[in-house]
């Protein structure tokens, strides 16, 4: 309990932190693309590589993804099983009426894979850009929208502000558990049963308290002249560097060379 | 010119609860001038906040009509160039916190303002100093101490350079070497840059800045007075349960005895100093 | 007397090995015996409230121990049941109401304690009493619509309800008016003289409590710098100065006094006895008497 939330932003000075919140959303979308279009082993080992190098630079301690991992660990092997034993091919072994495939095997690696690149790349996304930082940046690139007359500042208002919400849904979940628990709730009880009750508890005061934040963060933002539509300011602050430029390059030959291999 | 300053007239605020319609406030008339020092006091739920939330429009008045520079609140084109002149720090500062970084916090809204990056920047340091928190420049709101919270909410309203400050109780969790720091600072900007102070506390010694206390009493102005007046009517403050500060105890207590104390007697030692000097 | 609370070589880090990794305490060693009243200060960010938490049983230390009621906090299986005894009031009542009505928010801790709908009743609407608040205009009310003092008195009611053996309350009187103040005083006189109830205040106003306190502990950046009798911190000026600790009113009169090398005639024990000496001082200079 006492370590950095999942997905909550971590302030810091590396390489990853430093570059433009354009760049990173890019390469997000190109690693995404690169991801859907291929199923080469190799080739999504390759980006798994170039996102745990993105973490090694990060600074943010492996250990928090890794905990943060632990916990969709039921998800990925839920998604690897099924693979395994409903594709059809060459049987390996037999795991009662159904055998598990080789083919089966490699589908099933290959989506585990394509689903932690795609947790882990949106983690980083998240722990090193402020979301002030990521709306200005979406609302950049979708700025040209504009011209052809699909109002994106309605759509980048939202995203937003439910990226700044976030964080306070987090956070509003921890101190109600606290509270609760202070008061007599088990949330780490032997007993699974109890802890799945507790959990639940949680549910209906974060929902209506979670509007109420919401609504305090509406007010304490109004407050300070903030308004719904693109800051020119903070768009025009963003600058590209040199770095960046080399790292969407970068990506687009390795999305590239992905599609070639296929 | 009547265009500066803040008023109030006849204001009134109703909540709608599920089965009956609560008076907040009632039958408000104020007149705030511009450079003014007001302290407000008052019991649990007389009132104080609501007032607040009501200058910069985060509330609509249910009666009457509130005027910032000339500028009614209720009208939307202009609320932005209200909110602008007038900041507002809340009651709570968790609720008032907006990005996972103080600097960025801070920054929010001379951003918003439209500042160039340099001039942002310099806010920024220039308030963390105020508030004495230049070391968690880079550290998360959320992640600090419930008084280091209070400082940041604090410095991200003063960053905006408001003309007038609307404080709720912001000193209620400061220890007393910042709370003092935090006045002395507040009395420096009303004298020296005619900053408005409009400045809510329970602890009467916050208040003795002001040039003018508002005691409010379920919804309604109660009292009004520079200190000194307010704090000399024991009978009618005590009636509704308030206390003034030991000071003014003291120098009621001494003046009934026919012994009259100065104005600018603002501390105990110094009032003790005064007595013995006779 | 028996030590109902007993914390030994306590250090506690947040977030260890992250980039917002901050050393909260450190070498803390503090004891407290049943019945009695201990009172925290210190500069914002010292470390009370985490403090406050670990007793609570909410965090546990990272380096060293705390005891509370016989119960150990390191050990998980026991950690569990310490809420029944030791109760936390949080420093923002936003920290810990979450229910949607007051009733229920009170009711939260008794209904844990597995008592009965009556009893619990019994519990919450004394709890609410002793706070000021009126039950039946407020019980159905959502905390979110009352001011600010009132949800702090909601709050406190909510742990009062649990009457817990180790009541811990941070910062109770923010907030507060006069009347909201006095009946915390009173509450926590009423523990007091019942000998087996222990309580801990956080406070950034020596005024409050210096009364009521029989122990005093200052933290300055997570190091414990004083921890003992009140008589013995009214003597430690420097430490009064340096965190600039108010007096109370009557005792800087005394002190004021004291300073000019005025010797009061009889001790002075409120702020009424010191306007009365001030005035045989000033009758006195000029003869009368
Ligand atoms: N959103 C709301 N809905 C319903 N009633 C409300 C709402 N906000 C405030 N009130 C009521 O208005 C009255 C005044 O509340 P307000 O918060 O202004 O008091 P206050 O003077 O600031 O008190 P405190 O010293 O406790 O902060 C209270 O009776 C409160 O219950
Ligand atoms: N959840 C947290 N995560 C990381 N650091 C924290 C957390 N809570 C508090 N801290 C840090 O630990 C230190 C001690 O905090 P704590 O809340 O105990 O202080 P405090 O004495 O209660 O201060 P205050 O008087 O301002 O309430 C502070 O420097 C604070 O920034
Ligand atoms: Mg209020
Ligand atoms: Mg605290």
């Amino acid at each position: 309990m006492n370590e950095i939330k999942l997905g909550q932003y971590v302030h810091g000075n590396s390489l990853i932190h430093l570059l433009d919140p354009r760049t990173k959303i890019i390469c997000c979308i190109l690693a995404v693309i690169g991801i859907l279009s291929n199923h080469n082993f190799w080739y999504l080992l390759f980006l798994l590589g170039l996102i745990l190098t993105g973490i090694k630079c990060s600074g943010i301690p492996f250990s928090s993804f890794w905990r943060s991992m632990r916990g969709i660990r039921y998800l990925l092997l839920i998604t690897f099983l099924f693979q395994a034993v409903l594709t059809q091919g060459e049987a390996v072994f037999q795991l009662g009426a159904l055998s598990v495939t080789q083919e089966g095997l490699m589908i099933g690696l290959i989506n585990l894979l394509r689903l932690v690149i795609l947790f882990l790349g949106s983690i980083i996304l998240l722990m090193t850009t402020t979301p002030m930082k990521l709306s200005a940046g979406l609302e950049f690139l979708l700025l040209p929208l504009n011209k052809i007359k699909i109002p994106v500042q309605y759509f980048t208002t939202i995203i937003s502000i439910s990226f700044r919400f976030i964080p306070t849904l987090v956070e509003e979940s921890i101190t109600i558990k606290d509270a609760q628990r202070s008061r007599g709730a088990h949330f780490d009880s032997p007993k699974i049963l109890t802890n799945l009750k507790s959990y639940l508890a949680i549910l209906i005061p974060l929902l209506a308290s979670s509007l109420l934040r919401a609504e305090d963060l509406a007010e304490a933002m109004d407050s300070r002249c903030y308004t719904g539509n693109p800051n020119q300011y903070r768009m025009r602050n963003l600058k590209y560097k040199a770095v960046d430029i080399y790292l969407i390059i970068f990506m687009a030959v390795a999305l590239l060379v992905g599609l070639v291999i296929t | 010119m009547n265009g500066h300053g803040i008023q109030l007239i006849n204001v009134g605020k109703e909540f709608k609860n599920p089965d009956s319609y609560k008076a907040a406030l009632t039958n408000i008339n104020l007149t705030i001038h511009e450079g003014e020092y007001i302290g407000i006091l008052g019991l649990n739920q007389s009132g104080k906040s609501t007032l607040a939330r009501l200058l910069n429009g985060l509330l609509k008045p249910s009666l009457g009509r509130i005027l910032v520079n000339g500028m009614d609140v209720d009208s939307s084109e202009q609320i932005r160039e209200i909110r602008q002149l007038l900041g507002i720090v809340f009651q709570n500062p968790d609720n008032q916190l907006i990005c996972p970084v103080v600097e960025e916090e801070i920054a929010f809204g001379p951003e918003n303002l439209g500042l160039s990056p340099s001039e942002v920047n310099k806010r920024v340091s220039w308030a963390l100093e105020i508030v004495g928190m230049q070391d968690m420049r880079y550290h998360a709101p959320h992640l600090l101490s419930g008084g280091q919270k209070q400082k940041v909410a604090l410095a991200s309203v003063l960053a905006m350079e408001p003309s007038y400050l609307v404080l709720d109780e912001p000193t209620s969790m400061l220890d007393p070497v910042s709370r003092w720091e935090i006045l002395e600072h507040l009395r420096k900007i009303n004298k020296e840059n005619h900053i408005t102070i409009i400045l809510i506390s329970h602890n009467p010694e916050d208040l003795l800045d002001a040039n003018r206390l508002i005691v409010l009493h379920e919804g309604f102005i109660y009292m009004q007075g520079t200190p000194r007046e307010v704090y000399a009517d024991m009978e009618k403050l005590t009636a509704i349960g308030l206390k003034p500060p030991g000071l003014y105890q003291l120098i009621q207590q001494l003046e009934e005895e026919g012994y009259g104390i100065d104005d600018n007697t603002s501390t105990i030692p110094q009032l003790v100093e005064k007595i013995c000097q006779k | 007397m028996s030590k109902i609370i007993d914390i030994k070589d306590l250090s506690y880090v947040y977030l260890p090995g992250s980039p917002y990794e901050q050393q909260a305490l450190k070498n803390i060693n503090i004891s407290l015996n049943q019945g009695e009243l201990l009172g925290l200060f210190g500069g914002n960010g010292s470390g009370k409230s985490t403090l406050a938490k670990l007793l609570n049983g909410l965090i546990y230390p990272t380096g060293g121990q705390v005891t509370v009621c016989g119960i150990d906090t390191n050990i998980k299986e026991l950690r569990h049941d310490l809420w029944k005894k030791v109760g936390l009031v949080f420093q923002y009542p936003e920290q810990q109401i979450f229910e949607s009505n007051v009733y229920d928010e009170v009711a939260y801790g008794p209904r844990n304690l597995g008592l009965s709908e009556s009893e619990v009743k019994t519990r919450v609407f004394e709890a609410l009493d002793r706070v000021g608040i009126f039950p039946d205009s407020m019980v159905n009310l959502s905390p979110v619509k009352l001011s600010g003092g009132v949800r702090r008195r909601i709050a406190i009611a909510g742990i009062l309800a649990l009457e817990p053996e180790v009541l811990v309350l941070d910062e109770p009187m923010a907030g507060l008016d006069p009347l909201g103040q006095n009946l915390m005083l009173e509450i926590i006189k009423a523990r007091q003289e019942k000998k087996t109830q222990t309580t801990i205040i956080i406070s950034h106003n020596l005024k409050d409590i210096l009364a009521l306190a029989d122990k005093i502990a200052i933290l300055e950046r997570g190091a414990l710098v004083f921890h003992g009798e009140v008589q013995e911190l009214l003597s430690k000026i420097d430490i009064l100065s340096q965190f600039r600790l108010e007096l109370p009113d009557y005792l800087q009169v005394a002190y004021a006094l004291n300073a000019r090398g005025i010797k009061p005639n009889n001790d002075i024990k409120n702020i009424n006895e010191a306007g009365l000496e001030l005035i045989r001082i000033i009758s006195g200079g000029k003869g009368k008497l």
